[in-house]
């Protein structure tokens, strides 16, 4: 049976505890990051069955519900891997040697930020401080800390968690997981642009400014004026001959 | 060494998530005290006399904030603030995991002072195992009779809710914490009204640190004179440090303020053989660089505010010469374009824009007027959003900026690498 068809007997199954959780607050809609971390224990993500769900048990509209849950980080929009590995990239870790283990982990498990191995089992992101800036470089496995990584770790990690033998539970996994996670980053990951994580990886987030092909444009066009320039107005004059005309005579001609 | 314990007594020595452990040592003795002898206001007043300060980063009086209350029969709340996700600092993570009855028992000294019968504490998303740690505490508390109702047979009920948040660093804001309370997206609200006036679901609402309200028990325990005597004469009593980055001995350090940054460093093990000091970092991400000739600075408030920075969370990253320090402003922008709610325009587009010029330096393929770039928009940046958080993306690199121009020229592309 898949996920959907099964949603209405998890929901069934905890109801009783949902409904724990929403006396636990004076007003029922606290209880909405409570429920969505319910649930995304249960289903492995914010899934839009469990998001609805919510949205009914709190009488919210489903906008809102969604808005919400996009908000906040740690709630995964569509299925992740069995382990989410999230790395520290904070400035304590950073000064410390994070680049190298997150690109030891790049390496090693052959995808990006953000991303998901295609069998499933690793999703892997670089994340902001976590708070254990004492025993850099520092990750969290499904929200376990593992302090003060090695490349020797990192490989029995990772060994560890292909064999299923690795002590941290694995992620609950109701469905198999797609690239990514994030709806935003879609694009961008398919076409391996993004690169958040680590410091010497090409290129970055590139908006609001240039990016190298950019500056070397924008030189260009410093160092060669007339050639634009010019374009520019041999455009007018095809297309807006009467402007062209103004510019070319003055406009008492 | 003037490394005390006060907070940290017993850590690493005896399990103290073990409320039998804890109350072995005393434990909840001032809380019944308090409950069976002393009025709130009696409470309120000690934390006054104490001089303590909010620990979480502002830094303001707490027995202030707490006066700011009104006096009407609204319900009010005591919420406990442990979102803790400054860079750098880890102490609320380690008392929280480490010694969880203190931090509870303070507040309910805290929503005892104010007169709460509903306290919560809002702990980050990252730390599952602290949220399961802190409901196992509340569980031996409630039946030990220290939660629930009718507590110490005084009449007094007060309920204490985990609630978890979920990866979002400016819910450590105060109105964006209690957004994410009520459920709704973390973006900070436009204050006044202050969450005193009108905080959680519009009630009247007090919003602290884990390690303030933590302090409250050794307040009433010794006393507010004893607080006061430590530290210095406007930065009274102690403080956990967190002290990471290019030390021996990274770790938490609970020291009385106005410690020396020297002879913080010091404490943390030093400085490995042969490195100088570059930048310390002394309050966080937020907070602007202090270098090699501020080492004899006392660790207060006031005198890092006259050295143009800020005792902020407690969070000293130290960097040696071995720093990459365009590097790492880069990665301290990013981090705040990267956590910015993306309510107020500047703070949004500013942060995402420093970071791609930063890239560039990163690269080593910055113009020459990207320098003048990075000063503008930092400062276009700051002083106008609805929280602090678009104001903190300047300081750490203006201060770098300045203090080492040369390190950013050198990653400006060079005129052959341009095409011709």
């Amino acid at each position: 049976m898949s996920r959907v068809q099964e949603f209405p007997a998890l929901r069934e199954r905890l109801k009783p505890q949902c409904e724990e959780i929403i006396a636990q607050y004076e007003v029922s809609r606290s209880a909405l990051l409570p429920l969505i971390h319910l649930f995304q224990q249960h289903e492995g993500y914010a899934s839009p069955e469990a998001m609805r769900a919510v949205s009914e048990m709190l009488n919210l509209s489903l906008a809102v519900v969604e808005s919400t849950v996009s908000f906040y980080t740690l709630f995964f929009r569509k299925p992740v891997g069995k382990y989410v590995l999230q790395v520290c990239r904070g400035l304590a870790c950073a000064i410390d040697g994070a680049d190298d283990i997150m690109a030891y982990f790049r390496e090693k498990l052959g995808i990006g930020h953000l991303q998901t191995t295609d069998d499933g089992v690793f999703s892997y992101e670089e994340v902001e401080c976590l708070a254990a800036c004492d025993r850099a470089t520092c990750m969290q496995v499904n929200l376990e800390f593992v302090y003060d990584l090695t490349p020797q770790m990192i490989d029995e990690m990772i060994a560890a968690m292909r064999a299923g033998t690795y002590p941290v539970a694995a992620m609950a996994q109701t469905e198999k997981p797609p690239k990514t996670w994030t709806l935003r980053q879609d694009m961008e990951v398919s076409q391996g642009a993004k690169s958040a994580g680590a410091l010497d990886q090409p290129a970055p987030n590139n908006a609001g400014g240039l990016d190298k092909d950019g500056i070397i444009m924008l030189d260009r066009i410093l160092a060669e004026e007339w050639r634009f320039k010019g374009r520019t107005k041999e455009r007018l004059a095809t297309e807006e001959p009467a402007i062209a005309d103004i510019f070319e005579n003055g406009a008492t001609h | 060494m003037p490394v005390t314990k006060v907070l940290m007594a017993g850590i690493g020595e005896a399990n103290l998530r073990d409320i039998a452990v804890y109350r072995d040592r005393g434990g909840y003795k001032q809380l019944e005290r308090a409950f069976k002898t002393m009025k709130p206001a009696d409470v309120l007043d000690l934390c006054e006399k104490s001089g303590l300060r909010g620990r979480g980063g502002a830094g303001f009086p707490t027995g202030r904030k707490w006066s700011f209350l009104p006096s009407n029969d609204k319900p009010r709340y005591l919420v406990c603030n442990s979102d803790e996700a400054e860079p750098g600092t880890f102490k609320d993570h380690m008392l929280l995991e480490e010694t969880p009855h203190l931090v509870l028992e303070g507040m309910l000294l805290g929503a005892y002072g104010i007169g709460s019968h509903h306290a919560y504490i809002y702990i980050r998303g990252e730390f599952k195992r602290g949220a399961e740690i802190f409901n196992e505490t509340i569980e031996q508390a409630r039946k030990a009779g220290f939660v629930g109702k009718n507590l110490f047979g005084t009449g007094y009920d007060l309920e204490v809710t985990v609630h978890r948040g979920a990866g979002a660093y400016i819910c450590g804001e105060e109105t964006a914490l209690l957004n994410s309370l009520e459920g709704k997206r973390g973006e900070p609200r436009l204050k006044p009204p202050f969450p005193a006036v009108a905080g959680l679901y519009g009630m009247p609402t007090v919003v602290n640190n884990v390690e303030t309200l933590a302090y409250l028990v050794p307040i009433l325990e010794k006393g507010a004179q004893w607080f006061a005597a430590a530290g210095t004469e406007r930065s009274k009593g102690y403080k956990v440090i967190s002290i990471c980055g290019h030390v021996r001995k990274a770790g938490n350090y609970e020291v009385p303020l106005g410690t020396p940054v020297r002879e913080l460093i010091e404490i943390a093990g030093g400085l490995r053989q042969g490195r100088k000091v570059m930048a310390i970092q002394p309050g966080g991400g937020s907070s602007a660089c202090i270098f090699e000739e501020h080492l004899d600075l006392p660790y207060d408030y006031e005198s890092l505010a006259k050295a143009g920075t800020m005792v902020g969370s407690g969070a000293m990253v130290v960097m040696d010469d071995t720093t990459d320090i365009v590097k790492a402003a880069f990665n301290l922008t990013r981090f705040f374009a990267h956590e910015s709610c993306g309510q107020c325009t500047p703070c949004r587009e500013g942060g995402d824009w420093l970071e791609t010029v930063l890239h560039r330096f990163v690269e080593g393929r910055a113009l020459r007027s990207d320098i003048d770039m990075l000063m503008r928009v930092g400062h276009q940046i700051t002083g106008i959003n609805l929280c602090p958080l678009g104001d903190s993306i300047e300081p750490f690199l203006l201060s770098v900026l300045t203090r080492f121009p040369e390190k950013f020229e050198a990653r400006i592309i060079k005129e052959a690498a341009l095409p011709a």
